[in-house]
């Protein structure tokens, strides 16, 4: 389909035709069988050219105005009824030998007679129309759901690939390292949390269903590996109410925030900063916002494989009901807020 | 022989100290002169002692290593530190410059000294162009990096400063001295000029449709062409219809 309701090509105005033939054949089987106008070759040749007339007429009017709307196919409908049944009885009667003037007195039977033809064509372009729509309609759905299913391999798949960054993995097993020589307590806390973050973090021994509180755990951990490998350049804090932390909430969604806010805003920059995450519990959504005070984002730096990830996860858990928003935090930093509908998760 | 002179550049402390105490026990001889967190002060701390050697943590902030190396270059050899760079350790691996993966070894560490200790003995010179590795090295690292075109899209909103994806824009659309900014469900107003912003944008993904109207490629669902020459362009998820005036249409042509 592609302007009109219908598109005309070969193939259908050879269909059409062949209809109308075969429906016009049998017409005018049934006048000759009740006894009407003068014998069954009068009849064939008078509604043959009734027939084809108003099919050509409706198929032509089609093809040159296209109507998008039903009225107006409605209101073309009736000119190719009037117009082919006039010019149609008018040739009929011509060529199968008439006199006009019979055809003149039998006008109301052979209007009846085109209104039958009409209303056969316009059924046969109904359908037709209905068909392609529903095809249409399927091949959408179709279309989509493949694309559905394409979109949550793949993000399940960066999920898989995206967890533990090499970077992050070589320094906090050097500084362990480092520890067990130097101070073999606070290395031996380190590896904890190294233990407890990848516990979690890693997909295969990560359990389905997870709480705000489990993620902050995890965040947690992650952090008090960094503040061990930044020190002073890293001062960090969650502020999660209480109530909050028994929420379901889906993992791995606001970590990448987390490390984002880390290895692009406070790492790289000389004298770190601070990072803060908060919580809100609103009467529909809950927000979770994590805020640093790093360099920001450089208007024509990446994008952000993680931020990507975070917002394709978004949008097929919540659909639109989830957001992640962005905003320049004061006086420098980004800040990432993201929002979720409350009652599901 | 003058003692040996070395920096230490490292934003970890706790890596420092233990490149540090792992030194002091293989080569007792050489004197670290002065620890940097950060680029800048590892180039100060080379330019106040002169040392022979300096080890350099790749990814530092301000300056990475491989720049201070670049701006230091034959003044004084090099070791780089890192944990994981794939370019700049293929960028190395078949060169005469010294590298150590984190977390260092003992055994790596002690490679590392005897070469050092021999090339310093055998001359006073360092390695002849360590630059022309760095360069490589260096446009290996920035090559996943940055393209160059606009990535984020800066929006005042209430009393904040959104930051908006430019993937996540479906259109622009001029408005007397501001531009319209269009996401899936948003609507934000910036300062930036229609004209600007083609410049800006990558020109592979924002298709300029008409004199106010950049759109997304991405986000096209159907475009169709007109009896009068022009185009309408049908989008994802929003229900508007865009202009595609005759100037641009050839956009669309190849489709």
């Amino acid at each position: 389909m592609k302007d009109g309701l219908v598109t005309i090509n070969r193939r259908l105005v050879f269909k059409a035709l062949s209809y109308t033939v075969l429906f016009d054949t049998f017409i005018a089987l049934v006048l000759t069988g009740i006894k009407f106008g003068g014998g069954f070759v009068d009849n064939f040749i008078v509604s043959q050219c009734i027939g084809i007339s108003i099919c050509s007429l409706f198929l032509a009017g089609h093809y040159l105005v296209r109507p998008t709307s039903r009225l107006f196919h409605m209101i073309l409908v009736m000119i190719a009824i009037i117009l082919g049944t006039v010019v149609g009885g008018a040739l009929g009667s011509i060529a199968a030998g008439l006199s006009i003037s019979l055809f003149e007195q039998s006008f109301i039977p052979v209007m009846i007679l085109g209104i039958a033809f009409g209303l056969m064509v316009s059924y046969f372009f109904s359908s037709r129309e209905r068909i392609s729509r529903s095809e249409a309609l399927i091949q959408e759905e179709r279309i989509k759901r493949l694309a559905n299913e394409k979109e949550m391999a793949e993000t399940s798949l960066k999920l898989l690939q995206a967890q533990i960054e090499p970077h992050f993995l070589f320094n906090t097993l050097s500084n362990i390292l480092s520890l067990l020589d130097a101070d073999l307590e606070r290395g031996k806390s380190m590896l904890t949390d190294f233990i407890h973050y990848l516990r979690t973090a890693l997909p295969m021994t990560r359990g389905e269903a997870t709480t705000v509180g489990q993620e902050m755990e995890r965040i947690q951990a992650y952090l008090s590996i960094f503040k061990v490998r930044m020190g002073d350049r890293l001062r960090y804090r969650i502020d999660i109410p209480e109530g909050m932390k028994d929420l379901p909430f889906p993992p791995m969604l606001v970590q990448p925030l987390v490390e984002n806010a880390i290895r692009h805003g406070l790492e790289p920059k000389i004298g770190g900063g601070e990072l803060v995450i908060r919580g809100h519990d609103r009467q529909d959504f809950i927000h979770l916002e994590v805020s640093d005070t790093g360099l920001g984002l450089n208007e024509h730096g990446s994008s952000g494989i993680g931020l990507s990830n975070v917002r394709e996860r978004l949008q097929s858990l919540y659909g639109n009901k989830g957001r992640l928003i962005l905003e320049e935090n004061r006086p420098s930093g980004l800040k990432a807020t993201i929002e979720v509908p409350h009652d599901t998760g | 022989m003058t003692q040996a002179k070395a920096i230490i550049a490292d934003d970890e402390q706790q890596l420092r100290i233990h490149l540090k105490s792992q030194l002091s026990d293989i080569w007792p001889e050489l004197m670290i002169c002065g620890e940097a967190e950060n680029g800048k002060e590892a180039l100060e701390l080379i330019a106040e002692y002169g040392p022979d050697v300096a080890f350099l943590d790749i990814k530092m902030p301000g300056l990475s290593g491989m720049e201070v190396a670049r701006r230091i270059a034959k003044t004084c050899r090099v070791v780089f530190i890192t944990a994981y760079d794939k370019y700049a350790v293929e960028a190395f691996d078949h060169e005469a410059i010294d590298y150590l993966l984190k977390p260092v070894t003992r055994e790596r560490l002690n490679k590392a000294v005897k070469r050092l200790q021999k090339e310093i003995a055998a001359s006073s010179k360092p390695p002849s162009d360590l630059s022309e590795i760095v360069e490589r090295a260096l446009a290996g690292l920035y090559k996943k990096g940055t393209s160059g075109y606009l990535r984020w899209i800066r929006a005042q909103h209430g009393d904040g400063v959104r930051l908006i994806p430019v993937d996540d824009v479906y259109y622009f659309q001029a408005s007397d001295k501001y531009t319209l900014v269009l996401t899936k469900q948003e609507e934000l107003l910036i300062k930036k000029a229609i004209k600007e912003l083609d410049d800006e944008l990558d020109p592979g993904q924002f298709w300029r449709i008409h004199r106010g109207t950049i759109v997304n490629a991405h986000c096209i669902a159907k475009v169709s062409h007109s009896l009068t020459g022009r185009g309408v362009v049908r989008l994802k998820d929003r229900p508007e219809l865009l202009t595609v005036s005759r100037r641009y249409i050839h956009v669309f042509k190849q489709m």
